[in-house]
């Protein structure tokens, strides 16, 4: 019984120290993420310590570019894959059934990845020559997404199409 | 011009009725780097470099502009429509970043 009491038994003594060591860990888990005071919020979700890449709001890029303007959701379809294995090569066809005579005639197509750094991918002007209110492109995504395709008649009427991508690898590098 | 860019390849329906909306697609072997990938041995960014700018002539007219960003893919490949109501050569032009003009004509010939 006298040895007992001076001694641990192996249980007891790999619990114990296992706890303490385990909460060392965490102290110093906890310290190297939490920043100590000075850096702000952003610049530890900052990828690999790279500087931040600014990841801009979609809806605060389409309110800069249509202001409060109703966007219909209709007169435009778009074909997009339901999963992109490739996010690097992402194929979005855009049609319409709008008029595309002189004097009615689809002015601009707007598209836009809302996940992706830059949401705005690129527009194109058309104009009554086109003869037809459509337009296909191979774009790049970052990761799972809505894709909104958006059309701006002359008489300034505007008309969308969301949909969403799933991607299983991203396409931006970094 | 960089070596493997701007080759570029315009395809056309076969044959081509007057008056008839047709569907011209066109690719261009271009980078199209984001800044944002990294040179995995010397561990630097490699810099942006991608076409921002397409135009699309029919005759004298420009009938159709594009205005791209960086998430354009690699090789872009667009397809846009077009009346062909008369005889004329369609030219695209592709403008990238650095001051590359790259284009390509071909004729349109209704029947």
């Amino acid at each position: 019984m006298k040895e007992k009491d001076v001694t641990f038994s192996r249980r007891e003594f790999l619990t114990k120290t296992g706890f303490a060591s385990v909460a060392l860990l965490s102290v110093g888990a906890l310290g190297s993420v939490i920043p100590s005071g000075k850096g702000s919020v952003a610049s530890w979700i900052a990828p690999r310590g790279a500087e931040a890449v600014e990841v801009k709001d979609v809806n605060e890029e389409l309110k800069k570019t249509f202001g409060n303007r109703k966007i219909e959701m209709s007169h435009v379809t778009m074909k997009a894959p339901i999963i992109a294995e490739n996010g690097g090569v992402v194929p979005i066809n855009i049609n319409s059934d709008l008029p595309m005579e002189p004097g009615n005639y689809v002015k601009k197509i707007y598209l836009y990845v809302d996940k992706n750094f830059e949401p705005y991918v690129g527009s194109v002007d058309l104009t009554p020559a086109n003869g037809k209110a459509a337009f296909a492109l191979r774009i790049k995504m970052r990761k799972t997404s809505q894709v909104r395709a958006i059309l701006e008649t002359n008489k300034g009427k505007l008309y969308a199409a969301v949909k969403t991508v799933k991607v299983t690898i991203g396409g931006c590098g970094g | 011009m960089p070596k493997g860019v701007g080759k570029i390849k315009i395809r056309l329906p076969k044959t081509v009725n007057k008056g008839q909306v047709i569907a011209v697609k066109a690719l261009i072997t271009h980078p199209m780097e984001t800044g944002f990938r990294k040179n995995k041995k010397t561990k630097k960014k490699i810099p942006a470099y991608y076409i921002n700018d397409v135009s699309v002539y029919y005759g004298n007219e420009l009938i159709t502009h594009s205005d791209w960003t960086i998430a354009v893919s690699t090789n872009p490949f667009m397809t846009f429509y077009l009346k062909a109501d008369k005889t004329a050569p369609l030219k695209i032009v592709w403008k990238d970043i650095k001051g590359g003009v790259y284009e390509k004509t071909v004729q349109i010939t209704p029947q």
